[in-house]
């Protein structure tokens, strides 16, 4: 039943389920790695502990300072929010196609990410709060910087499977061979640059903490602040989601086998490369931050591009 | 797009301790710099004059949390100097011991404080928990992890046990390592370097101009260390390297701090290789003859110096605390010049501020929302005022 799948599997529910999970995967992988614990009390494990601090966000209360734009201010979470989950339907999860898909999804993927950044300048500049604007500009900075080598890399595996479609590219990886054999720098581009449109360490220069007091963040709060939380989380999963699917060949297991238990797992790998990541650096000033995208990634994700042209012609 | 201010602080996540820095801003790039203090003044030189000098001791080692060594030190020095009281040799030599374990936990706090505003929270975490071991030690010897409370008029409170001297001999080998281990990391770890090579540069000349001290002058190439130049306590026994670099920048900062841990460490070990025997205190009456002292001491921070005038009575009249992070906030407003915004945060760990310390008056008229401060001029007016009526 389409309503059944919207809602519950592998629609709404499992979703949010999966973002929270995630978000404890990601604290407690970061924690271990730095000598913690991380979330400990909430459930066993604390594995409750972001559904905790959500239910806890909203019963906050909601301020909005005089001086703010109230209706794009207002309408900012929740439309961020629905950007970041709705690509979401469009992964392959619990079969080789997705929930919804058609030629051309990984374009709209794309677009709205991209809307997504947009609405985060718009909110941001609409909180007319001097860190809030800073953090608004470095965001689309850096979103100018790192779409571009992340699209161009992304056509990588699209090309091999001669279809823009997320589904296509798994069924593809299903019948032939999984991408990330083929094209190891094009995942590491597309780590290092979703890294970035995660706004994560080294990449957290939008709101960087001790710099810009969380950046666009500064002026929400209560249930504004729980949804953009939540929103972070949705994009841990849809950027995990997207490794998993282009590269790692989504469900699609040993023998031709197809489960959800299979993209569960990659999925969990590619967190934990990303928590990883987290733990391992400083923080990037805006600068060079830009500077490395344009000098280095973009170049590569072309080179990436044609070799991918090229190789069926070495290799018939 | 036009300029505009942002302000950092007095609270902020960056800053841990009250002050506020305007920041003149073009986009991300820094204009101008104002700097305002005023906001922690707890008035302890005042009150330091209706105290007794044993209780003073406990008052000055809660000038700061983390160089209270330091200013007690330097107050008994003081102290001792209106007396004329030379104290045992062991008293010096556990006297340097503490001061250099405190120096040890300093830079390992500073370091990952450091670490901390440029956003690498992993080696804070690593930092902070490899702390504890020289706060361990500091615990074996004094009973207490920070105002130890072991000094007194003359001496130490209580000796150092036999049995404390193995755990504390474990406890370096483990800082040497661990801060080997850092020191390669602030070297070669890409990030890191970027974000503190030709930060906050201050030029040798400017430096000696503003009068910067500690680690933030000998980062710019000054051999200066009170340590060195006007040994205290049992220095003059010790042999160690002034550290200098001349980077000028956060990067020079943070080596030349690594290496001091070093240097600390190679101190310690002399120390307590050659403790002399015999008492740790000789006793002194309460009352202090009429005289005026200078002492100065080689705090974590740079160069901390009192003064203290006696009158005869068992109160003292008048004591003067210069702490370091004073000296260094001059040449800070220096480093500001041309750096974007993201270096800001660096460029204020840079001088290991510790603002409670630095603290000064600032008059606050509720009604009309408006501060000023007092000039020296008008401040020194106010004072000889205040002692013509007494």
């Amino acid at each position: 039943m389409p309503f059944l799948d919207i809602i519950v599997f592998p629609g709404l529910l499992f979703l949010l389920f999966l973002a929270f999970f995630c978000e404890w995967l990601d604290r407690k992988a970061v924690a271990k790695l730095q000598n913690r614990v991380g979330p400990k009390h909430t459930g066993p494990e604390g594995i409750l502990q972001p559904f905790a601090d959500f239910i806890k966000l909203l019963s906050n209360e909601d301020i909005i300072p005089a001086a703010v734009d109230r209706i794009m201010f207002s309408l900012g979470p929740i439309l961020i929010l629905t950007l970041s989950l709705m690509p979401l339907f469009l992964i392959p999860i619990a079969g080789s196609s997705a929930l919804v898909w058609f030629e051309g999804d990984l374009i709209f993927i794309m677009f709205v990410m991209t809307l997504r950044i947009i609405i985060t300048f718009l909110s941001a500049w609409s909180s007319t709060n001097r860190f809030s604007m800073i953090g608004g500009m470095r965001v689309i900075l850096q979103m100018l910087a790192f779409e571009i080598p992340l699209t161009i890399a992304m056509t990588g595996p699209a090309i091999s499977a001669r279809s823009l479609s997320l589904s296509k590219i798994v069924q593809f990886q299903a019948s032939e061979h999984l991408l990330l054999l083929a094209q190891p720098l094009g995942f590491v581009i597309v780590t290092i640059c979703l890294l970035a449109e995660l706004r994560m360490v080294p990449f957290d220069i939008p709101k960087a903490k001790t710099e810009i007091v969380k950046g666009w963040f500064v002026e929400f709060s209560g249930k504004k602040l729980a949804l953009l939380r939540l929103t972070e989380d949705f994009e841990l999963v849809l950027a995990a989601s997207l490794m998993v699917s282009l590269y790692l060949g989504g469900p699609i297991g040993p023998w031709q086998t197809q489960s959800v238990l299979y993209f569960f797992t990659k999925l969990v790998i590619c967190i934990l490369i990303l928590s990883n990541l987290r733990a391992l650096f400083a923080r990037f000033r805006i600068d060079q931050a830009l500077k490395g995208a344009w000098k280095y990634l973009t170049p590569l994700a072309l080179i990436q591009v044609i070799l991918v042209e090229l190789m069926p012609m070495v290799i018939p | 797009m036009s300029t505009f201010r942002i302000p950092f602080g007095p609270q902020h996540p960056a800053l841990k301790e009250p002050i506020n820095f305007t920041f003149k801003v073009d986009g991300e790039r820094v204009v101008s710099v104002k700097l305002r203090l005023g906001y922690v003044h707890r008035g302890i030189e005042k009150l330091a004059e209706d105290r007794t000098y044993t209780q003073n001791i406990h008052l000055v080692e809660r000038v700061c949390g983390l160089c209270s060594q330091a200013h007690v030190i330097c107050f008994s020095q003081a102290v001792e100097e209106i007396l004329g009281v030379e104290i045992p040799a062991r008293a010096r030599y556990l006297r340097t011991i503490i001061a250099e374990m405190e120096r040890i936990q300093n830079h390992y706090m500073w370091l990952g404080f450091t670490a901390h505003e440029m956003g690498f929270e992993t080696l804070f975490m690593y930092t902070w928990r490899d702390r504890e071991i020289a706060l361990n030690m500091v615990e074996t010897i004094t009973g207490k992890r920070v105002n130890y409370g072991i000094n007194t008029i003359g001496g130490l409170r209580r000796d150092l046990t036999a049995i404390a001297v193995n755990p504390v001999k474990r406890g370096l080998d483990q800082l040497e390592d661990r801060m080997k281990y850092y020191k390669k990391l602030c070297m070669t770890e890409p990030t890191i370097l970027k974000r503190t090579v030709g930060v906050g540069i201050l030029r040798p000349k400017d430096a000696l101009r503003f009068g910067a001290v500690g680690p933030t002058l000998r980062a710019s190439g000054i051999k200066r260390d009170i340590r060195f130049d006007d040994p205290y306590a049992a220095y003059e026994e010790a042999s160690f390297n002034i550290i200098t670099y001349d980077g000028c920048d956060v990067a020079s900062r943070l080596l030349a701090r690594c290496e001091e841990v070093f240097e600390s460490i190679e101190i310690i070990r002399q120390m307590l290789d050659n403790l002399p025997k015999g008492k740790v205190r000789v006793r002194v009456p309460s009352q202090v003859p009429q005289g005026e002292a200078v002492s100065r001491v080689e705090a974590p921070r740079g160069e901390n110096l009192h003064y203290l005038r006696a009158d005869g009575t068992d109160k003292l009249a008048r004591l003067k605390m210069r702490a370091p992070t004073l000296a260094n906030l001059l040449p800070l407003c220096k480093m500001f010049e041309n750096m974007n915004i993201a270096d800001i945060p660096m460029i204020i760990a840079g001088i290991d501020p510790c603002i409670a310390c630095a603290e000064r008056m600032t008059f606050i008229d509720t009604e009309n929302r408006s501060t000023n401060s007092w000039t020296g001029d008008e401040l020194r007016k106010y004072s000889i005022g205040w002692y013509e009526e007494r």
